[in-house]
């Protein structure tokens, strides 16, 4: 699968993941009290301008992901037109799209391999509640396995579907798919056993995973 | 604990494809999208520990980069937008889910399923949601609910469906009714 | 039953799988040969209306089967590989019942039918029975049965021998040539297909060779065993 983070070396990719985390959580904070739509205009432009810097695909992807959050803005500016706070409506509308749009620039302009990297340090410390923080390494690679199998098997089964019904398949091949998956899951789970298990990894150097996955 | 790894894994695989899925298109002729349906099966079959788990994963997943959301969203904007309280409302919700189906264990499976899928996927993932929208349009409960209203019927018949389809998991898997 | 593609063109990923292909079906018995990867599995999707062509048309005793899927599950049935990809239902009598009820037929009325299958079938003992309870032989005669309660004209299958231990390959061979419908069945294992009267091998989308089954059987099976001697293969 295919991460939204975009292929590139601009000023925002060699900046460092935890740094442009960090710089995000300050924006959260200084923009959350702002209740005037000016200054959020403002901050608005200001966030176009940073993707224009990237370039004209960093746009499109920018766009392409505010898209799905367009209509509830409309909803959102509409009510509040309608009750007599516009004013009250713009702010929450303009600091949707601002912090919205920041963090989808973060996303962006981080590879997948970074910002992994980053959860990992953050996963740390689960070792001392007794789970092995490679256990989440481990299921995001078979989880990213997975998909493209069981997107072939419920396609597999929506078309067994339609070679006897008119219409389309419903819920019901859900039930073949899940016990289809939880069997996969016992079998995965030997193979995991026979080379040794989740728990052959914890004494190996940290050093990152290897995402051979992605 | 392999055996754990791989239920939850594979089940938040199904979670995402389930996303990837037109949405079915119920009665009313209002499309739905799958996924909340693949959180309340997560809770409602794996249980509550590996059904949160299943979630979470999602979630991390989702928020690292990948367009795993219905739609094809993902990344840390999701956060930031009104609907945050529902995307991370999905792992209490299907904590609960299974947390029902664990601990009622004597009642009649169809109804045990679909309380669970009930009081996860709907009571608690609305909770979650509304807290998220008070927080992100500034709005009090109340508000914030109504707002939400209009999602419920249909989301009352995914709870059913969720319920169906557990039931039939169950009679063909009967271990894991008992929750292993 | 009889079906015909003419000039039928289709791209998947970018990727030309069909160009001006042409085929009048119309003999009782025929098989489609091929590497994996050849196109099998995509012809027998296109005459069965699970995939529309993107250029040209294809017919099914004259209609549009990507169109009209009324007509497409009344007059075809499809047999795919893998039976725990098809299975839909948790017991046997769902299952074969499905395709009667999507015909239209009240539940009760394909219950009785199903029973009536099932009872001409031996099988009386089936009844009641899960389906994950049956064996993968068993599975796989399940899905022919459920295909076969509709009662299609033309009855096509993809590669069914797959994972057969032998003597379940065989009962179903009888079966199959035990069966009053005209039949397409696409395979790489050329010995099924005994008995056939045409073959059609299908190279890359395209017809490399198309006749009587003995010849082409054998020149199929040469160059198949030409291709393993190959270096790179």
């Amino acid at each position: 699968m295919l991460g939204l983070a975009l292929p590139g070396t601009s000023w925002a990719h060699r900046l460092p993941a935890g740094a442009k985390l960090a710089a995000l959580a300050l924006v959260v904070l200084v923009l959350l009290p702002v209740a005037h739509p000016l200054p959020l205009l403002g901050a608005a432009g200001l966030v176009a301008l940073l993707y224009a810097t990237l370039g004209p695909r960093a746009l499109a992807a920018g766009a392409r992901m505010l898209r799905p959050l367009l209509w509830f803005v409309g909803v959102i500016l509409l009510y509040h037109l309608a009750v007599g706070e516009a004013l009250l409506g713009a702010v929450i509308s303009l600091r949707i799209l601002v912090l919205v749009g920041l963090a989808n620039l973060v996303t962006l302009t981080t590879p997948l391999t970074e910002i992994t990297a980053v959860a990992e340090r953050l996963f740390g410390p689960l070792r001392h509640l007794g789970l092995n923080p490679r256990a989440p390494a481990l299921a995001i690679a078979l989880f990213l396995r997975f998909v493209p199998v069981l997107q072939t098997r419920a396609g597999a089964l929506a078309e067994a579907w339609r070679a006897r019904s008119p219409r389309r398949a419903g819920p019901r091949i859900l039930v073949p798919m899940m016990l289809g998956t939880l069997d996969d899951a016992e079998h995965v789970a030997e193979a995991l056993r026979a080379r040794g298990g989740v728990a052959a990894g914890k004494d190996r150097p940290e050093g990152g995973t290897k995402w051979n996955a992605i | 604990m392999e055996r754990n790894l791989t239920l939850v894994a594979l089940f938040a695989a199904i979670i995402v494809v389930l996303g990837f899925m037109p949405s079915f298109s119920l009665v009313s002729g209002v499309p739905i999208s799958a996924q909340s349906l693949g959180v309340m099966l997560a809770g409602t079959v794996l249980g509550s520990k590996r059904g949160a788990a299943a979630a979470a994963l999602v979630v991390l997943v989702a928020l690292i980069g990948l367009p795993v959301l219905a739609g094809g969203r993902g990344g840390l904007g999701v956060l930031a937008g009104p609907t945050v309280g529902f995307l991370l409302g999905w792992i209490p919700a299907a904590y609960v889910a299974g947390l029902v189906t664990e601990r009622w264990q004597g009642g009649h499976p169809l109804l045990v399923a679909i309380s669970g899928a009930v009081l996860g996927g709907i009571v608690v993932m609305y909770a979650c949601g509304t807290l998220g929208m008070m927080a992100v349009l500034q709005k009090g409960p109340i508000e914030a609910m109504l707002l939400n209203l209009p999602f419920i019927p249909g989301d009352l018949i995914k709870a059913t469906i969720a319920g169906f389809l557990t039931r039939e998991v169950w009679r063909a898997r009967p271990a894991l009714r008992a929750g292993v | 039953m009889g079906a015909e593609l003419q000039d039928v063109a289709l791209v998947r990923e970018g990727r030309p799988v069909f160009a001006g292909l042409s085929l009048r079906l119309d003999e009782r018995r025929i098989g489609l040969v091929g590497r994996n990867g050849s196109g099998k599995s995509t012809l027998l999707r296109l005459i069965a209306g699970l995939q529309a062509p993107d250029g040209g048309t294809v017919r099914v005793a004259g209609a549009d089967l990507a169109r009209d899927r009324r007509a497409a599950i009344r007059s075809v049935g499809i047999l795919f590989q893998n039976p725990d990809h098809q299975i839909i239902f948790p017991t046997v009598e769902e299952e074969l019942a499905f395709g009667l009820e999507q015909l239209g037929q009240p539940r009760a009325e394909a219950r009785a039918a199903v029973a009536a299958l099932l009872a001409g079938q031996g099988l009386t003992a089936w009844v009641g029975r899960s389906t994950s309870s049956l064996s993968q032989g068993q599975r796989q005669l399940l899905c022919l049965l459920a295909v076969l309660a509709m009662k299609p004209g033309l009855l096509l299958l993809d590669e069914p021998y797959t994972g057969l231990d032998m003597p379940t390959a065989l009962r179903l061979q009888r079966r199959l040539a035990g069966l009053d419908q005209q039949v397409i069945l696409a395979t790489h294992q050329p010995e099924t297909l005994a008995g056939f009267d045409r073959v059609i091998w299908l190279e890359a989308g395209q017809v490399a060779m198309d006749g009587a089954a003995g010849p082409v059987l054998e020149a199929y099976r040469a160059e198949m065993e030409r291709l393993a001697g190959a270096a790179g293969c």
